[in-house]
């Protein structure tokens, strides 16, 4: 129960304390720790040097990696590694598959101890911790500003591990939203899906309130209690929580009351069904229980499970606010950005790999797109024919291209470093503002609980 | 003289039986000093830094009276004694009614009942906790089960609702440690002779009376026992806030070790704070386990 937690808790501040005492000499018995031991050996010092490439590297060409999906990041990683492999025989990536919130309490536990040692080189990160991460423990990444050349991604996406100024990330996947819809089902309704192209909220509400009327499906499910749809409304209009010097701007924030007033008009009307998890809210798309969602690229891959409504879907943008300044039909959600660890002993080569495949390589993006859908930030790769494509499952759409396109028009906006509290914040004033209270009162109560947090 | 001589090497049998004995629990008693009672004295320390990550700096005690300022962390302390007063004694009563069921001679099957009734002890925290929730989903098996005999119309979203989530967490609860508890009381119950219950039997008395007035008295120290670990259980929550219900809707459910939680791993790392509030649940389970004491032992 509870007191595993304590005991966690405990350990980490035990060891957190034995080791301030003795953080200086992690060099030395880096090479006893299991997870990293082959990158670490003679290449140690060598590393400053341009050594790296093949034939120097002897046993330090391996670096460890900790991401979390087989089926599309750790795929993507070792068809990098692969690419790279070509060129630097001698070079291997080992993959340790990690959950996200095993990655953020590992990395957690680490930096709050000071033994970086058992980082592994690279890691994958969610984009909406990068800057609580980075900002809480700047000793434990390594800068990439002058390694990467970032005008081949999009602006909104490498800003995510921008942190007063510097790089800290290379951009992997893309978040950027879609609305998807069961053609079929809008047949029924008499709309196509170009009714469902370029429009507002309240578009989307009318219309959706006809779909329900003639057959009975809402338009949109969600989790209760996340803050999902509510951030891709926000972002939409590049609106965020916070402002530019990070202070909550929640209270006066025009975009936002508008996106919950949206929200709630949408729960009242019943377009917008709310359900309990995860697995539910896929399960209301593979068992035709809405006719359509909204979410980032990557929920492709699990409408994808449901073969027999293949050529059923079709992708569009999503609504926009009506009445907010900078509206678009374009947002973010989700996504994940490649780190360097300041525990990786040859940081030449992490840079030099992930340069050369991640942030410069077509043939990667072009290998993992049809197989695991992991479509790229990378805006060269969106050129490549296998882009192109028609999908059958989407009606014979190229999907991705389209895809690529909206990504390029995401406004960018702040995550900030208290993301997740304000994230869990206005979940609360959602779910209390759809049971009945003021809009103004639950932002105001909102904005109190992220400045207490603040505090400290 | 040979009187001396035994005497001596008797004591030296005695310092070598102690020292055997000291030495079996030197390990243990060590083990115990660093990795349970040393990070206690640590996190006590660091209970009193503030700052996030590794940030900290000694405030004094501002973490403790930040706490009584924090609405979620206030909403989690009302959200868990809640579940203290409602859930513990049905808990309890339940289980203490189903093991003098249990423990009727001429019952049948009996080793059957008790497997079946201990069984949930045996699963994950995890696993049950995720199974009760797709049972109370929207279109989950109880509201299927409703729709069916004509009660509901359409399914209702049991933890979509401040009150039927707290409901559905307390019969989680009730589920899960019945048994456990249930189990202690039935070993009380061996050590209750059966000629004192034939003696009531002859004598008249119902078994209403035999319960309230043999059983209950006799079992006390057992029911003493469970009360204290079932409270001290309940403060800890953490399983059933994180799983069943994430804490919602609008943090209805969350428990105040799922909210430490949210402090250290979820949110910007504040290791200061959550420590005191370990500390404040440590006070109150010291401060409850001594009330209980106080009244349920009149051993002195």
């Amino acid at each position: 129960m509870k007191r595993k937690f304590l005991c966690a808790l405990l350990c980490a501040a035990m060891t957190a304390t034995m080791l301030t005492g003795c953080g200086e000499k992690k060099d030395d018995d880096a090479s006893q720790d299991e997870t990293n031991q082959e990158a670490s050996n003679e290449s140690n010092e060598s590393s400053e040097s341009n050594a790296t490439e093949g034939e120097s590297s002897g046993g330090g060409s391996e670096l460890t990696v900790w991401c979390w999906d087989p089926a599309f990041n750790i795929y993507a990683m070792e068809t990098a590694g692969e690419i790279y492999q070509k060129d630097n025989p001698d070079f291997k990536v080992n993959v340790i598959e990690t959950p996200w919130d095993d990655v953020q309490s590992k990395l957690t536990t680490a930096a709050t101890s000071g033994s970086y040692d058992t980082l592994p080189d690279i890691i994958l990160m969610q984009d909406n911790a990068f800057q609580k991460n980075v900002i809480s423990y700047p000793e434990a990444f390594v800068e990439l500003t002058d390694d990467i050349d970032y005008s081949n991604f999009g602006k909104a996406k490498t800003a995510y591990s921008v942190i007063d100024g510097k790089n800290y990330g290379v951009p992997f996947d893309n978040g950027a939203v879609i609305a998807c819809y069961r053609t079929d089902i809008l047949e029924e309704a008499g709309f196509k899906l170009e009714d469902f192209t370029d429009i507002t909220w309240s578009d989307y509400l009318e219309k959706g309130k006809k779909v329900l009327e003639k057959t009975g499906k809402p338009l949109l499910s969600c989790q209760a209690g996340e803050s999902d749809v509510i951030m891709m409304m926000l972002q939409s209009c590049g609106a965020s929580l916070f402002n530019e010097e990070g202070k909550p701007s929640m209270v006066g924030n025009d975009a936002l009351k508008k996106v919950m007033e949206t929200y709630a008009e949408l729960v009242k009307a019943g377009v917008l069904v709310e359900v309990n998890d995860w697995d539910q809210y896929i399960s209301t798309l593979t068992t035709e229980t809405v006719a359509g969602t909204i979410n980032g690229c990557w929920i492709m891959a699990s409408i994808q499970t449901a073969e027999d409504q293949s050529g059923k879907w079709g992708i569009t943008n999503m609504p926009k606010l009506e009445g907010v300044d900078n509206a678009t039909n374009y947002s973010n959600n989700g996504g994940s950005s490649w780190a360097i660890t300041s525990n990786c002993k040859n940081v030449d080569l992490a840079k030099d790999f992930l340069s050369k495949t991640f942030a410069g390589s077509v043939e990667l993006y072009e290998t993992i797109l049809p197989k695991s859908g992991a479509l790229a930030t990378y805006l060269p790769a969106g050129d490549s024919d296998v882009y192109a494509e028609p999908s059958k499952f989407y009606g014979g759409d190229a999907v991705f291209s389209k895809i690529t396109e909206f990504a390029g028009k995401i406004p960018s906006n702040n995550t900030g470093v208290y993301y997740y509290e304000a994230r869990d914040a206005v979940a609360t004033a959602m779910q209390n503002i759809v049971g009945g209270s003021k809009v103004d009162d639950e932002l105001k109560e909102a904005q109190n609980t992220i400045e207490f947090n603040m505090e400290q | 003289m040979s009187q001396t001589k035994s005497q001596k090497r008797k004591m030296s049998l005695e310092k070598k039986h102690n020292l055997t004995g000291w030495a079996f629990l030197t390990p243990a008693t060590l083990m115990i000093a660093v990795m349970s009672f040393w990070p206690m004295v640590q996190a006590f320390i660091l209970s009193f830094q503030t700052g996030t990550a590794n940030k900290l700096k000694f405030d004094g005690f501002s973490n403790y009276t930040r706490m009584f300022k924090d609405s979620v962390f206030m909403q989690s302390l009302g959200n868990t004694f809640l579940y203290l007063i409602i859930q513990v004694p049905i808990m309890l009563i339940l289980a203490l009614i189903l093991a003098s069921m249990l423990n009727n001679k001429n019952l049948r099957c009996k080793g059957l009942f008790r497997t079946a009734i201990f069984l949930p002890c045996a699963t994950s925290l995890v696993s049950y906790a995720i199974i009760f929730r797709s049972l109370f989903g929207v279109d989950g098996f109880i509201n299927s089960v409703l729709i069916k005999l004509g009660i509901l119309h359409t399914g209702y979203n049991f933890l979509g609702h401040a009150t039927s989530a707290k409901i559905i967490i307390i019969i989680a609860l009730v589920w899960r440690w019945t048994g456990y508890n249930m189990v202690f009381y039935l070993s009380g119950l061996q050590n209750i002779e059966y000629s004192v219950y034939e003696a009531a039997k002859i004598d008249g008395a119902s078994p209403m009376q035999t319960f309230f007035k043999i059983t209950v008295p006799l079992l006390k120290p057992t029911i003493l026992l469970t009360a204290v670990m079932s409270t001290n259980g309940t403060l800890q929550l953490f399983d059933e806030s994180l799983n069943l219900t994430r804490g919602g809707p609008s943090n209805a459910t969350i428990t105040m070790s799922h909210y430490i939680y949210n402090q250290s791993f979820k949110y910007v790392p504040k290791f200061g704070y959550a420590s005191a509030m370990s500390f404040l649940i440590f006070i109150l389970v010291a401060i409850l386990a001594f009330i209980q004491m106080k009244v349920g032992d009149k051993r002195d």
